[in-house]
């Protein structure tokens, strides 16, 4: 094959603005049949908008975009499909009231129009999803269902329309371990079968072990495109992030100089939970049923295990957003019965798993989202009126200080990156300097140095002697940054490992109900 | 007072009824459906009296008269349609305007072409057609098979939608639309023109809505004919569930108070008609309360949807 027959897709000069805001400038992408091509960068680097544009759904300011070596005119999704793209968004886009079959085939021409007959659809659905591993219910209400379905039935349906090249923004932020595993699998035998894959992420391993060839983006500039075998993580990183990163000191990287600061905890208690039980409002929702367990100052507490055994119930019920039975002493005092507000007022601080349900407020400014549960506090308050000044300045330091990429503090929250919704609602936690802070899975979606930035910022908190509870699916941050990390499994706490003792198979089994 | 007490006549009284209803909601659970929300149904309506009267009254044909309500009313649904899906400026705010351009159209139309008189022109109200065969049953072919050709009608379009939205691939995508209009976008659907296409056919249907009031029960046009029944629409569509079967059931739960109300009218009654009158208001909310599932809105109802805006507005 000459290069260009091996070719599939070429992006080139592709430029894309918001307002004054440049998401991307010159950007330039060469995707081959059969590869599954990575696509790294920092938050707000231009990814998603990027995908975006291939798929139609952003309409680039210059560019050209040509699928086998034809320069093709893609001004809907509609258009897109028909030139064999497929996208499975960061966000996922399904109706959920509808069931997994009719999410696939929604927009396809059926040629029994008429009837709704799902018969041959569902046929199709099963072979594929037979052929890729990507098994599911196509009768099952998505609602009800977990992320990894969602997911797949997301690629079934790219799969669905012949899709020649299939995007996928971010696919394993929302994915446990295993998922992750059975998601590479069916990629792999994608691939075998002649598709190409974008594979966008933010951790470096998953590209390195599944992508052939690899472009970083940065500040909506198209960096690099390097193969595998000529590149390390050093040298990602260094793409990623230019010189603003010193690997050298990095937690991330050395972890070993940071060993004694993090193991130190304080002798007081902060937190006491005893027997706390929370019941199912629905059944979706994992019952907690007794759990006890204490936070000393200046500890960081892991809580390792697989999504939705009880660790999103375990964080709203001690923010009482959720009621629940036992009793919870903080600082002293014993805080059962009090509401969020008086929660927030003594000190405690929550970033949510799910940012854009739990986080966030879209319609609101950048400013707004930054002092949301501070609002009612001086100096943004006098208790009658907003101090709009105080507002701005704050959130104009939080911006700084967290790297939020926005245009200004009174950008609409909407408008902001996956990664940096994320730093938004992690400098809101932070700033509120809360004695402990809840946060659930913080580094999801975060680039590289933001992970550092955060991991940074919760040893601070640990020197100032403040406490914190990690609730987290990445087992690796777990043993990074915790004093001891409780796995749980189906609403229990089933074991706790003091550091030292980690030992990520072994928790692995705890976190399976195998122990 | 016959057509009160007798039971076939208080049954063709409520079948009677039933159509603006069915129709007025049926049109707006349509174009909600793509998650525009009309609520200028009460001016629409009273523009369908208007337009149908006069267009009747000049051709001497309820007919024609009956397509030209949905004409204008369908030009409001094209307005509302062009300002939400194109614009996308806030739908109750234009909804509002257009209830008041529907207001004052209606009578200045009709001021326009009759004028001030004394006599107002009448057009002759809508014959009943009586089914062949099926008319002949007693008691039943009589309430249900000799009626005019809208209480018909409103039952048929009432089963044809639900037949298309839930039997059909394009109901599927129609329905898609309002629950989550990026994801129809992002396959292929086209939510613009799925927009368009429900809020203006809906709107006529409120348009014939109104039409039916002047051509059915009194032969003239006056100004408020419709008394309010373009918002116990909204007030039924909601009660539905934005389902087209419920909001037929749901009509004649609407139908039975007016006729009550009316009676309560003519012959007096120890209930205040006013508080009749009300009855449906108030049991739409506590419909919603007790039976939010059941009642459940299209997610997207009310919004806009922009392609390249993260938010939806
Ligand atoms: N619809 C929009 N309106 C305004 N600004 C936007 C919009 N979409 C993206 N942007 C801006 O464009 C830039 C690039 O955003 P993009 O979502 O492509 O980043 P990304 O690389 O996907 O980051 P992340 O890893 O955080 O998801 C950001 O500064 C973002 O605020
Ligand atoms: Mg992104």
């Amino acid at each position: 094959m000459t290069p260009s027959e091996s070719t599939l897709l070429e992006m080139r000069g592709v430029r894309k603005t918001f307002g004054p805001v440049i998401a991307l400038d010159n950007v330039t992408l060469n995707v081959k049949r059969g590869e599954i091509h990575g696509l790294l960068g920092g938050n707000g680097a231009g990814k998603t908008t990027l995908m975006n544009v291939l798929f139609g759904l952003y309409k680039a300011d210059a560019g050209e975009i040509a699928v086998d070596g034809r320069v093709a005119q893609v001004r809907s999704p509609r258009e897109a499909i028909g030139l064999g793209i497929g996208m499975v968004h960061q966000q996922f886009l399904q109706v959920n009231s509808f069931s997994a079959a009719e999410n696939i085939v929604l927009g396809t021409p059926l040629r029994n129009r008429p009837t709704l007959d799902l018969t041959t659809p569902k046929q199709k659905i099963r072979a594929l999803s037979e052929k890729f591993g990507l098994s599911l219910d196509p009768d099952a209400t998505l609602e009800s269902q977990p992320m990894g379905v969602r997911q797949r039935v997301e690629i079934l349906k790219a799969l669905y329309r012949d899709a020649k090249l299939l995007i996928l923004d971010e696919p394993t932020t929302m994915l446990t371990p295993q998922q992750v595993d059975s998601l590479f699998n069916s990629l792999r035998a994608m691939v075998k079968s002649g598709l190409s894959v974008i594979f966008i992420t933010h951790k470096l391993r998953e590209v390195l072990t599944l992508c052939e060839r690899i472009t970083v983006l940065r500040n909506g500039k198209s960096v690099i495109t390097l193969a595998r075998e000529e590149a390390t993580e050093d040298t990602f990183i260094k793409a990623m992030v230019g010189e603003e990163m010193n690997i050298g000191r990095s937690l991330l990287f050395a972890k070993s100089s940071y060993e004694t600061e993090i193991a130190q905890v304080g002798s007081k208690e902060l937190l006491k939970v005893d027997g706390l039980s929370v019941e199912a409002a629905s059944q979706e929702n994992q019952v907690i049923s007794d759990w006890s367990f204490t936070l000393r100052e200046g500890e960081i507490l892991g809580v390792a295990g697989v999504a939705g055994n009880g660790q999103h119930e375990l964080a709203e019920s001690l923010m009482g957003i959720r009621p629940c039975k036992g009793k919870v002493v903080f600082d002293g005092a014993e805080m059962t019965t009090l509401v969020t507000r008086d929660l927030l007022a003594r000190g405690i601080a929550y970033v949510p798993e799910n940012r854009w349900d739990d986080g966030l407020l879209p319609k609101a400014t950048v400013a707004q989202n930054l002092i949301l549960g501070s609002h009612r506090r001086p100096p943004y308050s006098n208790g009658l009126m907003l101090n709009l000044g105080a507002i701005l300045k704050r959130s104009q330091e939080l911006i700084d200080e967290f790297k939020i990429k926005t245009e200004s503090p009174q950008s609409l929250a909407a408008n902001l990156s996956g990664g940096n919704v994320q730093r938004m609602m992690l400098a809101r936690a932070f700033s509120q300097n809360p004695k402990l802070m809840i946060v659930h899975n913080p580094t999801q979606g975060l680039d590289i140095p933001s992970t550092e930035f955060v991991y940074n910022k919760l040893l601070e908190r640990k020197r100032a002697g403040m406490g914190t509870l990690l609730i987290s699916e990445n087992l690796d941050e777990l043993f990074l940054m915790c004093n001891r990390v409780a796995a749980i499994y189906r609403g229990r706490i089933v074991g706790v490992l003091e550091r030292g003792q980690f030992d990520a198979y072994r928790v692995g089994r705890m976190m399976s109900g195998l122990e | 007072m016959d057509q009160f007490d007798s039971f076939i006549g208080f049954a063709r009284l409520i079948l009677l009824a039933l159509v603006p209803y069915v129709l007025a909601s049926q049109g707006t659970m349509l174009s909600g459906r793509t998650g525009v929300f009309n609520v200028a149904q009460e001016g629409i309506m009273l523009l369908g009296a208007s337009v149908g009267f006069l267009v009747a009254l000049y051709t001497k044909s309820l007919l024609i008269g009956i397509v030209a309500a949905a004409v204008a009313g369908g030009i409001i649904g094209l307005a509302l349609a062009y300002f939400s899906s194109t614009l996308k400026m806030d739908q109750f705010v234009i909804g509002l305007a257009l209830f008041f351009i529907g207001l004052g159209a209606s009578s200045l139309a009709f001021k326009l072409v009759v004028g001030v008189t004394l006599q107002l022109p009448r057009v002759p109200t809508l014959s009943n057609l009586r089914i062949p065969l099926l008319g002949d049953i007693p008691i039943l072919g009589e309430i249900l098979f000799n009626q005019n050709a809208l209480v018909y009608f409103s039952v048929l379009i009432s089963i044809a939608l639900y037949y298309y939205l839930y039997q059909t691939s394009w109901g599927l995508e129609l329905r898609a639309v309002g629950e989550n209009p990026k994801s129809a976008d992002s396959l292929g659907v086209n939510v613009v023109l799925m927009q368009y296409a429900t809020t203006i056919i809906g709107s006529a249907l409120i348009g014939v809505a109104g039409a039916y009031l002047p051509m059915v029960y009194t032969g003239v046009f006056t100004q408020g004919i419709t008394q309010g029944r373009g918002w116990l629409a909204i007030a039924l569509t909601f009660f539905g569930g934005w389902r087209p079967q419920l909001i037929l059931l749901g009509a004649f739960f609407f139908a039975i108070v007016e006729v009550l109300s009316l009676r309560a009218q003519i012959v007096g009654s120890a209930i205040p008609y006013q508080f009749l009158r009300t009855l449906p208001y108030i049991t739409t909310i506590f419909v919603m309360i007790y039976a939010f599932r059941w009642t459940r809105v299209p997610a997207f109802l009310g919004l806009n949807y922009d392609r390249e805006k993260r938010s939806l507005s």
